[in-house]
């Protein structure tokens, strides 16, 4: 895949960059959520503290966080998401089949084993495919192997990367290069 | 909480008192250096009387002391002669024109201004017609020259505003005279740079302004609530959003309140170096 691909939302530049954006220009291309959320600062300022809490270093470990979040964007087929995080997911030490179970490209039961894993592995699907109510086998086993600070800080992180899912995939927002070239050198679409 | 901190602000000196509209972006000319590329096909995008009206109770409440109407040409908009009494008797008003809109019916229609505290700021930019209808057309001269006289005998208080790059001695002592002929007080006469925004990029005009060099007057458009009058321009076609504070416009406490935090966040004693007033 050459160059970059074209958004389905004008990404807004640095010279164009609103006040309330520009200190998320500062260090150069804040990456495409942040240059379309730019087209409404009032939400960017909210939103991208929020994501960071969400979805950055917390008092859950980020490997099982990377576990939600590149699962839940390949369930929900979110192809930047699945993309960035596949590059985030073996960054954080995930290993190679660790990765492809989590993209859905063989069974989750031949990479993970630990069965705390396995049961917010099953959680995570649960609730980001719903509809209605979790099971009660789901529950029970989730409850059972994740204290609630846990099980409430994961389940909003499943509901955070939906929440990006569908705005990236709506918008179709470019995959950076940089995480193109990684994919490509190691043999992942 | 955003009422006392807007007041505050406002009485501080850390933020204007006046809050603009964009009544609209079209105009009946098309000058050389106009900010937003207004001409008479422009986009309308009228904020409308009610919007304006809601925006101008709110300002009041939170504090701020007085408003600004621009454009585009506002007077191109039927219902402005009596919007803008209206909003003068909510807060002090002035509001920006070309001055060549102004027929027997309109100018009698703005006579109840005389009462209230509204001004009209009229552009001018030279004393004599070919100088000044180079850059904003023919027959602008002529048109302004005898508008201006018809306001001030009417008790319609008239500003001018000059806009230009520079300017001799010999040409600012010819242009006062004739404001002064016209009626209108050395004190109602202002002398401003040209901002190289909108069209006046295109024909290389004026000077850049940032944030530190324009007041923070809050201004709101049909795109949201931006830094400065001049900062909701047009280019090539496009909104420019640099000055862009929050696409929320209503409730205005909140472009109010982050305008507030942008305001306190900036370093000190850097506004109106350029006197872009």
């Amino acid at each position: 895949m050459g160059g970059m691909r074209v958004s389905g939302v004008r990404l807004v530049e640095a010279e164009q960059a609103p006040l309330l954006a520009r200190p998320f220009y500062s260090k150069g291309d804040p990456g495409p959520i942040v240059a379309a959320l730019a087209h409404v600062p009032e939400l960017l300022e909210v939103t991208m503290p929020f994501l960071d809490v969400a979805l950055g270093p917390s008092a859950v470990d980020a490997r099982t966080k990377e576990l939600v979040i590149l699962r839940t964007s390949a369930v929900m087929g979110c192809r930047y998401c699945t993309q960035t995080h596949t590059v985030v997911a073996r960054n954080t030490g995930l290993s190679v089949e660790e990765v492809a179970a989590l993209r859905g490209e063989q069974p989750l039961e031949a990479a993970f084993t630990d069965p705390r894993e396995l049961a917010l592995l099953r959680w995570v699907e649960v609730v980001a495919v719903g509809p209605g109510q979790v099971p009660e086998a789901t529950r029970r086993e989730a409850r059972a192997r994740l204290e609630d600070p846990e099980l409430v800080e994961l389940t909003l992180l499943v509901g955070a990367t939906l929440l990006l899912n569908r705005f990236c995939t709506a918008l179709e927002l470019p995959t950076s290069p940089k995480v193109l070239g990684r994919l490509a050198a190691e043999g992942w679409s | 909480m955003e009422l006392t901190a807007v007041a505050e602000a406002v009485r501080d000196e850390v933020l204007p008192g006046r809050v603009w509209f964009y009544a609209n972006y079209h105009c009946n000319l098309a000058c050389t250096y106009c900010l937003t590329e207004s001409d008479p096909r422009a986009e309308r995008r009228e904020l409308g009387s009610q919007r304006m009206l809601a925006l101008a109770h709110e300002a009041a409440e939170l504090g701020f002391t007085a408003l600004g109407v621009t454009g585009g040409e506002p007077f191109l908009l039927p219902y402005l002669p009596e919007l803008l009494a209206r909003l003068a008797a909510i807060l002090p008003v002035v509001c920006l024109s070309n001055g060549t809109v102004f027929t027997d019916r309109r100018l009698e229609r703005l006579r109840p201004l005389a009462e209230l505290p509204a001004q009209i700021q009229i552009s001018l930019d030279r004393p004599e017609p070919d100088a000044n209808d180079a850059m904003r057309g023919p027959q602008n001269f002529r048109k302004v020259v005898e508008a201006i006289p018809r306001l001030v005998e009417r008790g319609v208080r008239v500003r001018i505003a000059t806009t230009v790059t520079s300017i001799s001695d010999e040409e600012r002592t010819r242009l006062c005279e004739l404001h002064r002929r016209l009626g209108v007080a050395d004190a109602d006469h202002v002398i401003r740079p040209i901002v190289r925004r909108g069209r006046a990029v295109d024909h290389g005009l004026g000077v850049d302004a940032g944030p530190a060099d324009l007041p923070a007057e809050l201004t709101i458009t049909t795109d949201g609530a931006f830094w400065s009058p001049f900062g909701p321009t047009v280019h090539g076609g496009r909104l420019d959003t640099d000055l862009l504070i929050t696409r929320t416009t209503t409730p205005l406490r909140v472009p109010a309140a982050a305008l507030l935090r942008l305001v306190q966040g900036r370093p000190p004693g850097s506004d109106s170096q350029l006197n872009i007033r």
